[in-house]
């Protein structure tokens, strides 16, 4: 009982960085704007985290500096898609050869270098908090946040009248432009927003994960977050669902081969993949599974004037 | 392998009239030689580009006046590589390193195109035309510190990382493991692959899996400071593998070895300036003029195993303990090496079985 349990732990742990980095770019895709470049924001949110956290020893301030670096990405990438009208495609996938990159060009003197935090610190100093502390020592803050901001996203997009606004916005910006909403302020918005979920998804693996910088640290999660929002039908709760599952395939991928299971690794590997394709398959059978599922003006660039 | 060699040195000696024939000036001694090294990553303070780099600045520290390095780093794709190397050929640099088994099958190519230069690869796999190659026999290593996991290991079951299933990787996880089994017969190892040369968060999670097994003695290829730490953070012990990580974990790494490539550079280079330089192949292991040195212990190994691993390396060293000697046999339990015979180079290079004891599998 106490090695399933974890079990589920070490699953929610390794879905951690995907749940912050699809619940991002869900929002940004939900206004209509389809950002590929999670993978560069996640290197810089991670590499910007892992630097002030060396440097400060304070959890709190890599978040913030993750987050902000990861939402100025997120706003250069919004100059090019949303004012200047360039391919989506093109602009993400120009993002996040930029983010690996850069972020390996800033990381160069802390390669190799770890962080060596207490428990305390490691926590933002959470664990020292009489009587609440010990749930942060079990599980780590950011997860806890990670849980608050995945309840707050949902309630926003299906309770509040600003969700249903960014819906709006991503099903039809002419319509939306049309009856006055600023369809412009709210994609930069979104797309900002996602940035810096990324940068938090960035800044978990670097400081909480591994607590070292290496280049090539995402290792292809920002795409893994990409799929997942597809998995999730652009939906929050099949979002946290779709995490855990992929975080989890990870974990039973490993404990697979230790306990000798005969599963090829390769194809639990595969298989966050091989599920984002089979559902796409699903929703693209019938127009009004595909209508309700993806916003209609997803990765379209604007026509409407600026 | 006798084959191998023979046509190692046929290509040796076709090499060396080639030159002689072609009457090219002998580099002298009094002008400066310049040494070009191409590196695939960044050079940081731990890990392989590291081992690279202390190579030729022990090179530059040796020949401070004679000998002059320009030194690449970050040069990935193929084609920069052989671009580069090519434009340092050009420049003059009479003596060209490669750094990676990923560059050998570019130098293979360019090598007898710049007959002006001379190429070495470090992890190559042959010496070719105007091509020498050198590697480390990471199995003596790896031997050595499994005697250190087999002493120390409370479980019985060690555990280790590994990146891809290459020869490199299972003659070094195999070794480690009969390293462990000459000093406690019972050990098992269990194996995980990552499939993935660079995954620090995998690499966690793999070292998490196995301890959660019952593994009590982490190690792997290629080793890396975030697997050492997580065993550390598990409460376990690591063993480095082809890097001492002991400033990351201190003593929870019961023992390490580390790469010293500058016997390499500097034969080449010495022969460069002597103007005798061969394309040979260099395949070496600890002792003098080897390419690996053992390097931090724990201060929590008892007396009694520092010892053992004393005599082991010096055992090793004399060439009377040969790791991979009879007999052996594999997870199957068939016998893979007679007793009284040893596997030969070509075998343990080309290796894909484990050894006994192995709780794992190679994916086919």
């Amino acid at each position: 009982m106490t090695e399933l349990l974890a079990l589920m732990l070490a699953a929610v742990v390794a879905g951690t960085p995907l749940l912050y980095a699809a619940l991002g770019e869900l929002i940004t895709e939900r206004s209509g704007i389809l950002n590929l470049g999670v993978e560069g924001m996640m290197v810089i949110g991670a590499i910007a985290g892992f630097a002030a956290v060396y440097v400060t020893g304070n959890l709190w301030l890599g978040v913030l500096a993750a987050g902000l670096s990861g939402g100025v990405l997120a706003l250069a990438f919004g100059v090019l898609a949303i004012s200047l009208r360039v391919n989506h495609v093109a602009a993400g996938l120009a993002l996040t050869i930029f983010g690996i990159s850069l972020g390996a060009y800033v990381g160069k003197p802390l390669v190799g270098q770890s962080l060596s935090l207490t428990e305390a610190q490691l926590s933002g100093g959470l664990t020292n908090v009489p009587l609440v502390g010990p749930l942060f020592s079990a599980v780590h803050p950011l997860i806890w946040l990670s849980w608050l901001l995945f309840a707050g996203l949902w309630f926003f997009t299906t309770r509040t009248r600003a969700g249903l606004v960014l819906r709006a916005v991503g099903e039809s910006t002419t319509s939306a432009d049309a009856i006055g909403y600023p369809v412009m302020r709210i994609q930069y918005l979104a797309t900002g927003f996602g940035g810096v979920m990324a940068g938090i998804a960035g800044v978990f693996i670097s400081v909480v994960y591994t607590s070292i910088w290496t280049e090539g640290i995402i290792a292809g999660r920002g795409w893994i977050a990409v799929a997942l929002v597809i998995f999730a039908t652009w939906r929050p709760g099949r979002c946290l669902v779709g995490a855990y599952l992929f975080g989890g395939m990870t974990i039973a991928e490993l404990l697979g081969q230790v306990m000798d299971l005969g599963i090829p690794t390769e194809f639990l590997s595969a298989t966050p993949y091989l599920a984002t394709v089979i559902v796409l398959v699903l929703i693209s059978r019938k127009d009004s599974t595909m209508r309700l599922s993806v916003p209609a003006s997803l990765g379209k660039s604007l026509d409407i004037k600026g | 392998m006798t084959d191998h060699t023979r046509r190692r040195l046929l290509g040796g000696i076709a090499a060396a009239s080639l030159w002689s024939g072609m009457g090219f000036p002998v580099v002298r001694a009094q002008e400066t030689l310049k040494v070009g090294v191409i590196h695939m990553g960044a050079i940081s303070n731990t890990g392989w580009e590291y081992y690279q780099a202390e190579a030729w600045r022990a090179l530059q520290a040796k020949y401070p006046n004679q000998v002059e390095v320009t030194v690449l780093e970050n040069v990935a794709d193929i084609q920069s590589v052989e671009r580069q190397f090519r434009q340092l050929a050009v420049q003059g640099h009479k003596l060209l390193f490669g750094t990676t088994f990923s560059q050998y099958a570019s130098l293979r190519k360019l090598a007898p195109q710049l007959p002006q230069s001379h190429f070495e690869c470090c992890a190559g796999i042959e010496a070719g035309r105007n091509l020498g190659v050198f590697e480390a026999r990471h199995y003596e290593g790896a031997y050595l510190t499994g005697i250190a996991a087999g002493r120390m290991t409370k479980s019985g079951v060690l555990g280790w990382v590994g990146a891809f299933p290459v020869p490199q990787v299972i003659y070094s996880l195999n070794a480690f493991l009969l390293g462990a089994q000459s000093v406690n017969p019972d050990v098992v190892l269990k194996l995980v692959w990552v499939n993935a040369w660079v995954d620090p968060a995998k690499e966690r999670d793999a070292v998490s899996t196995l301890v959660s097994q019952g593994a009590d003695v982490i190690s792997g290829s290629p080793n890396t400071p975030v697997q050492s730490e997580a065993a550390r953070s598990a409460g376990v012990w690591s063993i480095g593998n082809t890097g001492d990580f002991s400033e990351f974990v201190q003593e929870t790494q019961l023992a390490s070895f580390e790469l010293d490539w500058s016997p390499a550079h500097i034969e080449a280079t010495q022969a460069v300036l002597d103007g005798n330089w061969e394309p040979v192949g260099r395949w070496r292991g600890i002792g003098d003029g080897g390419f690996i040195r053992m390097a931090t212990r724990s201060p929590a190994l008892p007396a009694s195993v520092n010892t053992e691993l004393d005599a082991a390396e010096a055992a090793i060293i004399a060439g009377e303990l040969k790791p991979f000697a009879g007999p052996i046999r594999d997870q199957s339990g068939k016998e893979r090496v007679a007793p009284g015979t040893e596997l030969s180079d070509g075998d343990i290079n080309s290796m894909t079985w484990l050894v006994e004891g192995v709780q794992g599998r190679v994916p086919t």
